[in-house]
C-alpha cells in the first residue's frame, strides 16, 4: 500500500491537537518521503492552499474559521464546498462522523474531478490510510449512509453502455462522448463507488464493475 | 450555523425576506401619507406650515413704493361721526394730490353719498384719473361710487380658505351670475393700483408668455393659482387668483393717519410717486382679514387696507426687485419629494446603529427638512410639501424601527437559543467525542465489551446532537419531511432537493423496493428570484413527486431524477419506468396534463407553477411515468406582488 514518492505533498486540517498529532504520525510512517503540512483553522488552510495545491488534503469537518473561535461543522462544510468549487483536481479525504451533514454536498462531490474519500474518525488508522491511498489514486469512496441505494449520473451509465455493450476502450468512449479520456477514467471511479466496487488485491476492477453493473441492472 | 452570522452568498433568501419585511411597512406609510394628502386631510396643516414659514422669514425692508393712510380710532373720534363724511375724504385726497402720488386707492365704500360734502367728493372722483375706488362683487355685493368711472373701480374681495384665512388674492374675476353686470371681467383693487403705478413705467398688463393664463407686466408673470396648487386640494380657483407672498417684518409699510395728512405733518417724500392706500385701521370698524402669515401687531388679523397693500406691493416688488412670488412644484415632483423623505426614514436605521445617535439623527434630519423648506421658501419662494414629507420621514424613522425592534428581539431570542444549542453541541463534539474517537482507535487493545459500550456511548451522544439540531432550526428556514427529518431550506436549492431525495428514498414504500438504481442529476438551479415560500413549495412538490413513485409505481426498476437549469428555464423532473398504477392512468391512458382531474396535490402543483409562470405536467405512458415542473429564469413580476406571495 505504501507508495513512497519523494515529491508527495499532504495538507492535514484538524483543530484537535491530539488527533492532528496521531494522524500526522501515521501518515509520516506510511509516506516517509512526503512533506506534511498542517492547518487548524479554515483561514490557515486557505493560506496553506494559496502557497500551492498539495497532492492531497485531509480535513476534519468541525473546525474553527479563525484561531480562537469555536469549531463548527458548518465552517468545515463551507470550506469543503469552496474547495470542490475552486480546486476540481484536488484529492480530498474528509475525516468525519457527520456523514449526514455531507449529504447536501453530494451533487458537488459527484462533479468533483479528483479523488474524494470519506474516512470515519472512529475507524482504526489502517482504514484511514486506505482511504488516503484511494484518494491519491483518484478514487471515490462515500459511505453507504450518503447514498440512497445505487445512484448514478446519466453520463456514467453511458460509459457503462459504451464499454460493456459496444466494447469500446476508454479512448474511444471519450471520443464518442466528446470528453477527455481523463474524464472517462473519472466516470469509472464514480460508477465504481456507486456500485461499491473498490480495489482489491488480485481482482480486475473493470470486470468486477461489469459483473456488479449487470447484477444491478445498469446494463441489460 | 448561527443565524447571527452574515448570510453567505448562497443564502439570499433570508436577507431578501428581511428586506421585504422592512420594505412593506415603510412603503405602506408613504402610500398612506400620499392618499391622506390627496383626500385633503393634510390641507389644514400644510396651510399652517406655510403661514408659519412666511412669518418666520427675516424681516424685509419697509416698502418704499406704498403709503397707507389709516383712518384710525382717534381720527374717527376727532371727526365725531361715522361713516367719515365725504367732505373729509375729498379734503384728504386733495391734500394728498398736492404731493403727486402715482395712484390713490380709497378702500372705503362710497356707494351712496355721506353728507356733508358729497359734491366735493364727486369733483375729486371725476377730475382725478389717478383716484381709484372699490366695490364688492361676491356674496352681498356693494356698488361702486356712482360718480367714479368704471375703469377706476376695482373689487376688494378676497378668496377665503376653508379655515377662514386669506392666503390667496384675486387679480381679476367675472362677478357671480347674480351680479347686475355679470358679463364684465373685473380687475381686483390691488391689481388696479399696481397697474396704475406700472403704467408710468410703460409696463402694461398683458397675458403671460410662458403660460397664457398668467397675467404679466413686462417680464414678470403673476403665477396663477390652480385648484391643486401646493398643499391645496380641490380649491375654488375661480377667476384669476395668486398666492399672497406677504411682506415679512413688523412694519412692512409706512402708515400715517388721516389727521397727519390733513394737518400737513407728513413728509412729501412719503407720498410722491407712491401708491397711497386709504382705509380704515381701527378694530371698531370691521374691515379685517384673518391671516397668520404676517407679523402685524394685530396678528392674526390685518386690516383690509393692509391686505391690499401686501398684494400691490407683491406685484410691484416682483416687477422691480425680482422679489419671489410663491411657486409650487408640479404634483408629481411633490409626491416624489414625499417618497424620497419616506425612503430616507426607512434606510436611516441601516446606517445609524446606536439608539441614542439614531434618535438624534432622526431629529436632526427632520429639523434639516424643516430648515431646508423654510430656506427654499425664503430664498426661492418655493412652497414644498414639508408636512407630508416630515410625517413620512419621522413615521418611517421612529415608529417603524420600534416595530422592527419587536420583530428583531423575537428573532434574536430564537437565534440566541439556537446558538446555545449549537455551542452545546460543538462542545460535546470537540471534547468527549474526540476523546472517544481516540479511544476507539485503540479498540484492538480493549475488551470486546468495552469496545461495544464505547460504540454505544458514541451513538448516544450523536443522538443528542441530532435532536438538538432539529430543534434549533427556525421554523421558516426548515422543512419537515415525511420521514420526520428536518431539512435546512437556507442552502442552495439543488442541495436541499438532494437532501429531500436522499431522505425520501429511505422511506419504505412498495414502489421503492423494486428500484434497482437511480439516475440522478442535481445541478445548481437559477433561484435568485424565488421566495422562501416558493422554495418550500418546490421542495414539498419534489417530495410528493418521489412519494408518488413510491406509492403508485409498479415494478419500476429505474428512477430518473433531473434537476438542472437550461438557458431559459429551470427544470425538476422525476421519471420512473414502472407500469404506472397511478390513480389517473386508468381513465386517461395516454399522455395528458393532469390539470382538471388532479387531486389536491396536483392543484397545489398547478398553483405553484402558475405563480412561477411555469408549467407542471404529469404524463403516464406505457414505458413509465414522468412528472415535471419547469419555470422561466426571468422574473416577470413586480416587487409588490412578490411580497404578497412571500407573505402567504
Amino acid at each position: 500500500m505504501t507508495t513512497p514518492s519523494d515529491s508527495l505533498k499532504l495538507l492535514v486540517v484538524d483543530d484537535h491537537e491530539a488527533v492532528l498529532g496521531g494522524t500526522v504520525m501515521t501518515l509520516e510512517k506510511a509516506y516517509p518521503m512526503a512533506t506534511i503540512r498542517t492547518a487548524s483553522t479554515v483561514q490557515s488552510a486557505q493560506t496553506e492552499l494559496s502557497y500551492g495545491t498539495p497532492d492531497l488534503l485531509m480535513m476534519d469537518l468541525s473546525i474553527p474559521i479563525a484561531p480562537g473561535e469555536t469549531s463548527e461543522i458548518e465552517a468545515g462544510i463551507e470550506l469543503l464546498r469552496s474547495l470542490l468549487e475552486r480546486y476540481p483536481d484536488l484529492n480530498i479525504v474528509v475525516q468525519s462522523a457527520h456523514v449526514r451533514s455531507l449529504v447536501r454536498l453530494k451533487p458537488a462531490i459527484d462533479s468533483h474531478q479528483a479523488g474524494f474519500t470519506i474516512a470515519d474518525k472512529n475507524l482504526p488508522m489502517q482504514e484511514m490510510l486506505t482511504k488516503v491511498d484511494w484518494a491519491l489514486k483518484g478514487l471515490i469512496y462515500t459511505p453507504r449512509d450518503m447514498r440512497a441505494g445505487i445512484e448514478v449520473k446519466p453520463e456514467w451509465l453511458e460509459v457503462l453502455r459504451l464499454a460493456f455493450k459496444e466494447g469500446l476502450q476508454d479512448k474511444a468512449i471519450a471520443e464518442e462522448m466528446n470528453v477527455a479520456e481523463r474524464t472517462v477514467r473519472h466516470y469509472w471511479t464514480k460508477v465504481q463507488d456507486a456500485l461499491e466496487v473498490y480495489p482489491e488485491a488480485g481482482k480486475n476492477i473493470r470486470i468486477q464493475t461489469e459483473i456488479q453493473a449487470r447484477e444491478e441492472g445498469l446494463i441489460d | 450555523m448561527p443565524t447571527s452570522k452574515a448570510p453567505s452568498p448562497n443564502r439570499p433568501t433570508a436577507a431578501r425576506a428581511t428586506w421585504q419585511r422592512q420594505l412593506f411597512p415603510g412603503v405602506t406609510v408613504i402610500v398612506l401619507v400620499v392618499v391622506l394628502r390627496l383626500l385633503g386631510m393634510l390641507q389644514a396643516v400644510e396651510w399652517e406650515a406655510l403661514d408659519s414659514f412666511l412669518r418666520w422669514r427675516p424681516a424685509e425692508p419697509t416698502d418704499q413704493r406704498l403709503l397707507i393712510v389709516g383712518i384710525n380710532e382717534s381720527d374717527i373720534q376727532q371727526v365725531g361721526t361715522y361713516p367719515i363724511p365725504d367732505a373729509k375724504l375729498a379734503a384728504l385726497m386733495t391734500q394728498l394730490q398736492k404731493s403727486e402720488p402715482r395712484a390713490i386707492g380709497l378702500d372705503v365704500y362710497r356707494d351712496f353719498p355721506v353728507e356733508p360734502g358729497y359734491a366735493d367728493l364727486v369733483e375729486v372722483f371725476t377730475q382725478s384719473p389717478r383716484v381709484f375706488g372699490i366695490d364688492k362683487i361676491t356674496q352681498e355685493p356693494v356698488a361702486p361710487p356712482p360718480s367714479l368711472p368704471p375703469e377706476q373701480v376695482g373689487f376688494n374681495d378676497f378668496p377665503l380658505d376653508r379655515d377662514g384665512f386669506v392666503r390667496r388674492a384675486f387679480l381679476g374675476a367675472f362677478p357671480p351670475a347674480s351680479h347686475p353686470d355679470a358679463e364684465q371681467f373685473r380687475l381686483a383693487f390691488p391689481l388696479l393700483l399696481a397697474e396704475a403705478y406700472l403704467a408710468d413705467e410703460s409696463l402694461l398688463l398683458e397675458n403671460g408668455r410662458r403660460n397664457p393664463d398668467n397675467m404679466r407686466f413686462g417680464d414678470t408673470e403673476l403665477i396663477r393659482f390652480a385648484a391643486h396648487t401646493g398643499g391645496y386640494v380641490r380649491a375654488d380657483a375661480t377667476g384669476v387668483q395668486m398666492l399672497v407672498n406677504v411682506r415679512s417684518g413688523a412694519s412692512p409699510f409706512e402708515v400715517v393717519s388721516m389727521t397727519d395728512i390733513l394737518t400737513g405733518q407728513v413728509d412729501e417724500a412719503l407720498i410722491r410717486d407712491r401708491v397711497v392706500l386709504i382705509g380704515i385701521t381701527t378694530p371698531s370698524i370691521k374691515d379685517q382679514f384673518n391671516t397668520a402669515a404676517t407679523n402685524a401687531p394685530t396678528h392674526p388679523v390685518v386690516y383690509g387696507v393692509e391686505m391690499h397693500a401686501h398684494v400691490t406691493s407683491q406685484i410691484l416688488s416682483a416687477v422691480f426687485d425680482d422679489r419671489r412670488l410663491i411657486t409650487t412644484w408640479p404634483d408629481g415632483w411633490e409626491y416624489l419629494w414625499i417618497g424620497v423623505w419616506g425612503g430616507m426614514g426607512m434606510v436611516l436605521v441601516r446606517f445609524v446603529i446606536k439608539p441614542a445617535w439614531y434618535v438624534l439623527s432622526v431629529g436632526l434630519l427632520g429639523l434639516g427638512l424643516v430648515g431646508l423648506s423654510l430656506a427654499l421658501l425664503w430664498l426661492a419662494g418655493w412652497w414644498l410639501p414639508v408636512i407630508p414629507a416630515l410625517i413620512a420621514f419621522t413615521f418611517n424613522g421612529l415608529v417603524l424601527p420600534g416595530f422592527y425592534l419587536y420583530d428583531q428581539t423575537l428573532r434574536s431570542r430564537i437565534a440566541e437559543r439556537q446558538r446555545v444549542i449549537e455551542e452545546t453541541y460543538d462542545a460535546i463534539h470537540n471534547g468527549p467525542l474526540q476523546t472517544l474517537a481516540l479511544l476507539r482507535r485503540q479498540q484492538d487493545t480493549l475488551s470486546t465489551q468495552a469496545s461495544e459500550q464505547l460504540s454505544n456511548l458514541n451513538q448516544e451522544l450523536r443522538t443528542v446532537y441530532h435532536r438538538l439540531q432539529q430543534e434549533s432550526l427556525a421554523t421558516t428556514d426548515q422543512l419537515q419531511l415525511g420521514s420526520q427529518q428536518m431539512v435546512d431550506l437556507r442552502n442552495a436549492l439543488h442541495e436541499v432537493l438532494y437532501e429531500v431525495y436522499n431522505e425520501t428514498l429511505q422511506r419504505s414504500f412498495p414502489g421503492f423496493d423494486t428500484l434497482k438504481f437511480k439516475v440522478v442529476k442535481f445541478e445548481p438551479l437559477q433561484e435568485s428570484w424565488l421566495t422562501a415560500a416558493d422554495r418550500r413549495s418546490l421542495c414539498r412538490l419534489f417530495e410528493e413527486m418521489l412519494c408518488n413513485v413510491g406509492k403508485h409505481a409498479v415494478g419500476a426498476k429505474r428512477l430518473t431524477i433531473d434537476c438542472h437549469t437550461t438557458d431559459t428555464e429551470n427544470l425538476i423532473r422525476v421519471a420512473d419506468n414502472g407500469k404506472g398504477n397511478h390513480p389517473l392512468s386508468a381513465s386517461e391512458p395516454q399522455s395528458s396534463p393532469a390539470a382538471s382531474s388532479g387531486g389536491r396535490g396536483t392543484q397545489q402543483a398547478q398553483d405553484l407553477a402558475a405563480r412561477l409562470h411555469g408549467e407542471f405536467q404529469r404524463t403516464f405512458q406505457k414505458t413509465g411515468t414522468v412528472c415535471e415542473i419547469r419555470w422561466p429564469l426571468k422574473r416577470p413580476r413586480s416587487w409588490w406582488q412578490v411580497h404578497i406571495w412571500w407573505k402567504h
